[in-house]
């Protein structure tokens, strides 16, 4: 016998001292009640009558002891939760790892979902298992990961929690006194499962036709134009016909009948250049398909404009040049002496001029030399540097490339919460940019494009019309999976497309969500927005029907001849000696 | 005894008076009354006829038979003479046992026997006992002495252990005329009960016994761990009463009752018992003359 509660010699403690002090208070009863009665007379011959049965007395007074001493027993051993493993049947250290990639959400022929059955499956595997077995319960997205507890409800709660999501799966870490692991899983995602691990699979094939791919890009070809480039595979044993529609704003609509052979897939660019701004979504519809989740997919057109473009510069004939033939940019070029503050206009190109303030919208700047207070200090010169490093993945140093750009002279200055594009060997900040929260955005060139050859790189142009992209259009969604939402914004407030605000915490310089769906949410931070596009389009999620899965683990585990812990049985059994004992001393048998 | 008094309001009062005590046997008397005597005198009742002899009061020839028989025939006539009762009320501590208590309800049956007696023009000695005699009131006789009699029950001292036989004993050594023995008691008496009936038997007093015992005793309400103190001589006994040592105790006190019972039938007893709740009014009205005591 072992003890969950106590180790044993605390147990035996208990038990002594419960002992010890039931048959001290037995034998310190309280004060009997004094009662005059007329004459102890018959009193006495009563009593001495019942002398001759003294033995029966003595009897009877052990087994009042022995009652009490039990019952005192099996309370306080019930509090130490005693373990016998050949009753119980306990002892055992579960680790139940849950799958929860989006594939378990596949129906099944009953009807049900591949989860479903994963779920009932590990409540059967509690249910069944012995009462002092611990459970862990984890997933595989890391979301849930309750401690080891044999509190049944606790562990059905946890499981309850789950609910399938894209994250990245990953197996949790088993602890070193698991004594089991099982995984309940579909088997799509492959997932290594420690040696050992015993599986239990919910997979059954099924038809699924699902769209792996959904995204917005611009024509490289026309100005302004958009395509939707789409993806639909059939993962299914056989050929289905699906309906495959596009909707935008408006009545706008694509609509395209789909046969797909087992395992065809089918990709194509649609061109969205008729239709407007706003949401798009993509649907297929088709008989039979067990896994809805990847039949919707939203993206996010943006909203085609020209940027109005305040240039104010003393004269500079690349640049002006650039901006009048960029059929993006709708620019007005005036003199330093010109400038006057003008929220009306999209973004400002400030070449060799710095206002005092900042400028009510979004600005370029460039020069080497400049003094003023929303801009960081400048602290010298930095004489011919190169351009060392670039941020390739930022939107704004996107396709552009720097090398062998000359440089005369730059300023040196310090990045201090800014995000520096371009950079010298030595880490001296050649491209700046301020993405502050509640101001406006800023491009920051440490030196003079006429002391550079870069408008003479064929990066300066996109350079250009990248940074003006960045200050002021709509940029496109960004594309994530169902599940926990990461969206790059510091405590932004994030809405459905019904408007709907979503619940949302922070995390760093980011917000998550939680969107268990397909959708287009948006994410709204003082004057910007971003757009995130959940969409499951993932080959490996849709492919329900390749599973490394095998099913090698019983059905349940083994129990012992009880069904709940012992303390349980023990309490009941000392609750029936009470109900004796109340019976025979309202009896006189006992004392 | 303001409560006895209370209780003797004019109706059952008036109910009294038509009762008398009975005795079985006749007793000499010392003054003329209304009960019948062993003695033949001058009462109303015709007795008997008996040949006249020189002395007789010639006043009670039956000159009739002398004319037809030529005979002088005295005629007898039954003296009627007052009867001694005597009233043994037990006033030890024992009995203030009870709600109400039986010393009380002795009282209120010793008075009530008073006032027959009195209103019988008998001769009415009151005693109270326990482990001695603890008072005495000298014979009374005449309805109008009735309230010595409540003044006497009211002030005697209660108290003491039973010890009937030694009372008893140095009650009748004194030179005490044979009479109706009335014994109000409930007979706890460690001695035994036979011991101080045997004395009055041994005194040639014809004798009854009213038995008081109280709910308490005949039903106690006790359960647990108790000390049971003994009222008389403060003995105490560490007692766990069980159901069944209640029932134990319960036929016991049957077993008691019968004995003391079973005594008086074997000498001819009269013998009445009851409890302090039972109605005393319907005692002595009903009870009573049901058992010959009183008619």
């Amino acid at each position: 016998m072992s003890f969950l509660a106590v180790t044993g010699f605390q147990a035996a403690l208990l038990a002594l001292i419960t002992a010890g002090v039931i048959v001290a208070l037995y034998f310190l009863k309280l004060r009997h009640r004094r009662v005059m009665v007329a004459s102890s007379l018959l009193w006495g011959r009563v009593l001495d009558e019942q002398q001759s049965h003294s033995l029966w007395e003595k009897l009877r007074r052990m087994i009042s002891i022995l009652l009490a001493v039990v019952i005192g027993l099996l309370i306080a051993l019930a509090v130490a939760r005693p373990e016998v493993h050949w009753l119980t049947g306990g002892g055992e250290h579960t680790l139940l790892v849950l799958d929860t990639s989006p594939s378990m959400l596949a129906r099944t022929s009953d009807g049900q979902t591949r989860w479903e059955h994963a779920v009932d499956s590990a409540i059967r595997l509690v249910n069944a298992s012995a009462p002092s077995s611990e459970f862990r319960v984890a997933d595989t997205a890391g979301r849930v990961d309750a401690a080891s507890t044999s509190d049944r409800r606790e562990v059905r709660e946890a499981i309850q929690r789950m609910k399938p999501t894209a994250a990245v799966a990953r197996f949790p870490d088993v602890d070193p006194d698991t004594t089991q692991v099982r995984f309940i899983t579909d088997g799509v995602v492959p997932l290594p499962p420690p040696r050992g691990t015993q599986r239990v699979s919910v997979f059954q094939e099924a038809e699924n036709v699902g769209i792996t791919a959904f995204e917005i890009r611009t024509t490289p070809s026309a100005d302004l134009a958009y395509e939707a480039y789409l993806e639909v595979h059939n993962y299914g044993k056989s050929a289905k016909s699906t309906t495959l529609t596009i909707t935008g704003v408006g009545s706008r609509r694509i609509d395209r009948e789909l046969n797909l052979k087992a395992g065809e897939d089918f990709s194509q660019p649609f061109d969205l250049s008729k239709f407007e701004g706003g949401p798009i979504r993509a649907t297929l519809q088709s008989s039979g398909d067990a896994l809805p989740i990847d039949n919707l997919a939203y993206a996010y057109l943006p909203v085609k404009q020209k940027t109005r473009t305040l240039v104010v510069t003393t004269g500079n004939s690349y640049l002006e040049t650039l901006l009048q033939l960029d059929s993006l940019v709708e620019p007005t070029i005036i003199k330093p002496a010109q400038y006057r503050p003008d929220p009306t206009f999209d973004a400002y190109i400030l070449d060799g001029f710095v206002p005092a303030d900042a400028p009510p919208r979004p600005s370029l700047l460039m020069g080497s030399e400049f003094n003023a207070g929303w801009l960081p200090k400048q602290t010298g010169t930095i004489p011919g540097p190169r351009f060392e490093a670039w941020a390739e993945e930022h939107p704004v140093m996107r396709y552009v490339s720097l090398h062998d750009v000359l440089v005369d002279k730059a300023a040196r200055v310090a990045a201090d919460r800014l995000t520096v594009l371009a950079e010298t060997k030595d880490k001296s900040p050649l491209i700046l940019a301020s993405d502050e929260p509640g101001k406006p955005r800023w491009i920051l060139l440490t030196f003079a494009l006429q002391g550079s050859d870069f408008p003479l790189h064929t990066g300066f142009p996109l350079f250009v019309d990248n940074a003006l992209a960045w200050l002021s259009r709509e940029p496109l969604a960004l594309r994530r999976q169902p599940g926990l939402v990461s969206v790059p914004m510091e405590q932004a407030e994030i809405k459905t497309l019904d408007g709907a605000v979503v619940e949302s915490h922070r995390d760093g310089n980011a917000t998550v969500f939680d969107a268990p769906e397909p959708g287009l949410y948006s994410a709204t931070h003082d004057t910007f927005k971003q757009y995130v596009a959940v969409n499951l389009s993932s080959s490996q999620y849709s492919n329900i029907n390749k599973t490394v899965s095998q099913k090698d683990a019983p059905a349940s585990l083994a129990a012992g001849w009880f069904q709940q812990e012992l303390w349980v049985y023990m309490l009941i059994a000392a609750a029936l000696l009470i109900a004796a004992e109340w019976f025979t001393y309202h009896r006189g048998i006992t004392l | 005894m303001a409560t006895t008094v209370s209780l003797f309001n004019d109706e059952f009062l008036k109910k009294l008076e038509y009762l008398s005590i009975l005795s079985k046997r006749l007793f000499a008397g010392q003054f003329r009354a209304e009960r019948r005597a062993k003695r033949r005198g001058t009462g109303l009742e015709f007795a008997d006829y008996r040949q006249y002899v020189a002395g007789d009061d010639f006043r009670h020839l039956d000159w009739k038979a002398y004319l037809r028989l030529n005979r002088l025939i005295l005629r007898l006539f039954e003296e009627e003479e007052d009867l001694p009762i005597y009233l043994f009320v037990d006033v030890s501590q024992s009995m203030t046992y009870g709600d109400p208590s039986k010393v009380d309800y002795a009282r209120r049956v010793a008075a009530a026997l008073c006032y027959i007696g009195l209103s019988n023009l008998d001769r009415v000695h009151v005693v109270a006992y326990a482990d001695k005699i603890r008072g005495e009131l000298a014979p009374q006789r005449g309805k109008g002495r009735i309230f010595r009699v409540f003044k006497f029950l009211e002030e005697v001292s209660v108290g003491g252990e039973t010890n009937a036989k030694e009372s008893f004993k140095f009650y009748c050594t004194e030179t005490r005329r044979r009479g109706l023995a009335v014994v109000v008691s409930d007979f706890f008496d460690t001695a035994g009960f036979q011991s101080g009936l045997d004395i009055l038997r041994h005194f040639k007093h014809d004798m009854f016994i009213l038995h008081i015992a109280s709910h308490e005793e005949v039903d106690p309400a006790l359960k647990g761990e108790l000390v049971l103190v003994d009222s008389e001589n403060n003995v105490s006994r560490e007692v766990t009463v069980t159901p069944s040592l209640l029932a134990s105790y319960k036929a016991e006190y049957t077993r008691f009752c019968t004995e003391i019972e079973e005594y008086c039938s074997k000498y001819q007893l009269g013998y009445i018992r009851t409890v302090t709740d039972f109605p005393f009014e319907e005692l002595v009205l009903k009870v009573f003359r049901q058992g010959r005591f009183l008619k």
